[in-house]
């Protein structure tokens, strides 16, 4: 069975329909694109399957559990973890306490009025470890805001891993990124498949192709094409799509 | 600019240069107040003001959830201390429980009417609940006097063991309010450095990421109002006490407001001692530009819009460049030993 | 208060007037939230020196039908020899252009804090009522005065059974031609149309060539000298004293939520919903009249995060 599965999704805002139908399913330790033009719905998407918002019909399953219309929190708390694609970070704080809100060990003391943020040399290792992992150790005590956009794209990734995810949901990870910082991303992106299950949303089509093990192309909010890279670029639609002339 | 997460971030101990003097300060008033021209009460007024205050910017500066309301919980505290000594008993601890107990549930009940509101429809929802309580206050007679207030409030002798110490004096009654100030303020101090304040920063900061990194971001800001309607109503049992009187003019707009101006002039924005900064310089200003014009409350709120203008830091944020300047150092936050 | 039931034998009788007289109130909350509205739809400023401009006017106004300043001058003798309908409508029309002046001062106060959080617009304008409220405190004294009304707009009639204060249907019928002529500016005027792709598009009134700064100058003057006539109108119902302010910016305010912020006609709604809901509640809790509104704001706003007929604004976050 698959790990996270969305089944006939639909969701409008007043009369505008942005997603007609969503079905998808994302196998345990693959990496799932998902793909489209602008506008075609996907980080509707996206926020509908974190639970941002909640669908008007259909149904979300998570390890086998119905998550459909669960608050984000307990969602996130279940496993499911996401990136943004507008960047979404504690702008103010330092980089190393970006993650450590995001550990659930440091949840599991936040009501504890007694502990000192920094005093407690687990959490600090453990969030050490996650910015190792995307390369941002060095620059712990810096604050977010004050980090390179390349540099805070990576803090993002930081904090969904940080989360201890099962699932983990990256929203174009290589918006605005240059050729040599996507490379590292798609890098750091074939290390952390070996641990995690990942839902990408691009739509750089080389990217999803060096990486998916399946994909989901939407557009008008459907899924119109699912499969691997290399069924989809044998497909005929995609290849006579605008979609293919990229790839 | 500066914010709060940095500040505070620094220290592990809360034994650092600004408790030290706030403590010394505190504790010393009452010998050196009356030789600079000041007098006893003020301080007084001020150390309440100052709980008060500290109270309001964990919601306000910390959690950044702008309540104009806030004068509601104070007088609350006021009212449950006074009917707690005319129709309970006469008790100095019983009738300060009560005050916290009655604005903690006030701020609880209101508090999850506001939670899942933002921006400037939560501001104008503690307005409405604020402008409610007031205007209960003044319709009520038969429980709280109505626009003259409670009267007649006692003053309970504070006992400790075999000592038993008169409140009525108003040099002790100083010393038991600072006190509880200073408890007041450790306490808070430990919550915004504890993991709690980190959190309440981080949904100030951004909701949406809190949400999804698994925070019932609801009931924090639920718990951030209830807490600080708590200080609010602790302060207000000893404004009762202060004054002898509860009455409803503490709880109007104009006074909630008059909070919100002193926490920014402060620099509660930016920095925890902020607010006190700001409770002091209101007072004094009052006393010493009240001694000079009738007109003195146009020339702080002139003051406070240019603030606006061109600092919104406030005092606190320029105190902090100008050390830095001085001092010719980069702050840095990064705590010595992590 | 001015309007009493003759016949109170019927209950519905005895209603009616509280109903006539909450649609006035309504229509007059309408009037003073028209400025308000405006400059929170254009600019989303929350301008809480509504109410002290409001006063303000009035005060400016009245000073200008009694030449209180310079009444013993030769030039206030000749002035006060005027009959009082020719210095009523001189007041009318020099009250409300002063507070608009002083409004244009205040959106030049207000330019530092665009683009920041909506708080410091909020903060900043708070700071500017009790500045303008001490002023007038300053200058006008802290008792109460009452503004001179010409004679053909004061006293009382009769109608079915009924007595009605005149001056009240004067005033309800100049806030209807005043709902309407902003109306019809906002609607049927090219500058209308400007300040309407102001609030909601500021890129789109550059790229048109128009100068944003002198836009937003203008419609908080606009704004302001609306207060003021709203003060102006008001005066002879409420009184005229200086802390009249906040007792005013809090019903627009509280009008232009439960409204919902930028809309019109959801303000005029809310407007005349606040009117009735507190001159019905005045028929059966005669001091609880003014808590209504605050219980309407609650039990609307609570539920619906809009208000009556809200947009998104940037004032959410």
């Amino acid at each position: 069975m698959a790990l996270f599965e969305a089944r006939g999704i639909q969701k409008r805002f007043g009369a505008r329909v942005v997603l007609e139908n969503i079905s998808l399913a994302i196998e345990a330790g693959t990496v799932h694109g998902i793909m489209g033009p602008n506008g075609a719905g996907k980080t509707t998407c996206f926020h509908v399957l974190t639970g941002h918002h909640p669908p008007d019909a259909g149904s979300i399953l998570f390890d086998g559990n119905d998550i459909t219309g669960l608050k984000p929190h307990v969602i996130a708390r279940m496993g499911v973890s996401r990136s943004f694609q507008m960047m979404n970070l504690f702008d103010d704080a330092v980089v190393i306490e970006n993650v450590m809100l995001a550990l659930p060990a440091f949840r599991a003391v936040s009501g504890s009025p007694l502990r000192e943020t920094f005093g407690d040399r687990h959490l600090v290792d453990l969030a050490l470890t996650v910015l190792d992992q995307v390369g941002l150790a060095g620059r712990a005590w810096e604050k977010a805001k004050d980090l390179s956009y390349g540099d805070r794209r990576a803090l993002e990734i930081a904090v969904a891993l940080a989360a201890e995810p099962r699932i983990l949901f990256l929203d174009e990870p290589t918006a605005g990124l240059g050729a040599q910082a996507t490379q590292n991303l798609i890098r750091l992106i074939q290390k952390l498949r070996q641990h995690y299950t990942i839902c990408v949303i691009e739509h750089d089509m080389r990217f999803l192709f060096e990486l998916a093990d399946t994909i989901s192309v939407v557009h008008w909010g459907q899924v119109i094409v699912e499969g691997t890279p290399a069924g989809l670029k044998a497909n005929k639609w995609v290849a006579r799509s605008a979609l293919g002339e990229v790839a | 600019m500066i914010t709060l997460s940095d500040i505070p971030a620094r220290s592990q101990m809360p034994l650092t240069l600004p408790m030290g003097i706030f403590v010394v300060v505190m504790a010393t008033a009452p010998f050196w107040l009356a030789r600079v021209g000041l007098y006893q009460y003020l301080g007084v007024e001020i150390a309440i003001w100052v709980l008060f205050a500290m109270g309001f910017n964990l919601l306000f500066g910390y959690t950044g959830l702008h309540s104009f309301g806030h004068g509601a919980y104070l007088g609350i505290g006021a009212y449950a201390f006074g009917l707690f000594q005319h129709h309970a008993a006469i008790s100095l601890w019983g009738g300060l429980f009560a005050a916290i107990a009655a604005a903690s549930v006030a701020g609880a009940v209101v508090g999850a009417f506001l939670s899942h509101r933002r921006g400037i429809y939560y501001a104008l929802l503690t307005i409405g609940f604020g402008q409610v309580f007031w205007f209960s206050a003044m319709k009520l007679h038969w429980l709280t006097g109505g626009e003259d207030g409670l009267l007649n409030i006692p003053r309970p002798d504070l006992v400790i063991g075999p000592w038993r110490f008169d409140l009525n004096d108003n040099a002790v009654f100083y010393w038991f309010v600072a006190a509880i100030t200073i408890a007041a303020v450790l306490l808070m101090w430990r919550v915004v450095n504890a993991p709690v304040g980190r959190v309440l920063q981080a949904i100030r900061q951004n909701e949406t990421r809190a949400r999804f990194v698994g925070y019932d971001v609801w009931r924090w800001k639920w718990l951030a109002f209830t807490i600080s309607a708590a200080f609010a109503g602790l302060a207000g049992g000893l404004f009762s006490m202060a004054q002898q009187s509860a009455y409803p003019d503490v709880m109007s707009l104009h006074q909630s407001g008059i909070i919100v101006m002193m926490v920014l002039v402060g620099g509660g924005l930016v920095s925890f001692w902020g607010p006190v900064l700001g409770v002091v310089l209101y007072f004094v200003a009052r006393d010493v530009l009240g001694g000079l014009t009738e007109a003195w409350l146009l020339w702080y709120g002139l003051l406070f819009v240019i603030m606006v203008m061109v600092r919104p830091e406030g005092m606190a944020g320029l105190l902090h460049v100008l050390l830095r300047r001085t001092s010719g150092q980069v702050s840095t936050v990064k705590p010595e030993k992590a | 208060m001015p309007v009493f039931a003759v016949n109170n034998v019927l209950h519905m009788t005895s209603l009616v007037p509280h109903i006539v007289n909450g649609l006035t109130l309504g229509l007059l909350f309408a009037l003073i939230a028209l400025g308000f509205t405006l400059i929170v739809g254009v600019m989303e400023v929350i301008n809480l020196a509504h109410g002290s401009l409001f006063t303000l006017g009035a005060y400016l106004a009245m000073s200008t039908i009694g030449a209180s300043w310079f009444a013993g001058t030769p030039f206030g003798i000749w002035w006060l020899e005027f009959p009082l309908n020719v210095r009523y409508f001189l007041g009318l029309a020099l009250g409300p252009v002063l507070a608009g002046a002083v409004g244009m001062l205040l959106e030049l106060c207000l330019r530092p804090t665009y683009g920041k959080a909506p708080l410091y617009g909020l903060l900043l304008t708070f700071g500017a009522a009790i500045v303008v409220e001490e002023a007038i405190r300053l200058v006008w004294g802290t008792g109460e005065q009452s503004m001179p009304v010409p004679q053909m707009i004061s006293g009382a009639f009769l109608m079915g059974g009924l007595i009605f204060s005149t001056y009240k249907f004067y005033a309800a019928g100049f806030a209807i031609v005043a709902i309407l002529m902003v109306w019809l500016f906002l609607e049927r005027t090219p500058y209308g149309a400007i300040i309407k792709a102001g609030a909601h598009d500021s890129e789109m009134v550059r790229a048109l060539g128009y100068d944003l700064g002198r836009l937003r100058l203008l419609v908080f003057g606009f704004g302001s000298a609306l207060a003021g006539i709203a003060g102006m109108v008001m005066a002879p119902i409420w009184g005229l004293r200086p802390h009249l302010g906040i007792d005013v910016v809090i019903p627009a305010f509280l009008i232009i939520v439960i409204g919902g912020v930028g809309s019109f006609w959801g303000a005029v709604a809310a407007a005349i919903l606040v009117g009735l809901a507190t001159g019905i509640t005045g028929a059966y809790a005669p001091a609880w009249s003014l808590m209504s509104m605050y219980i309407l704001l609650i039990a609307i706003v609570g539920f619906r995060a809009r208000g009556l007929l809200g947009r998104r604004s940037a004032l959410e976050n």
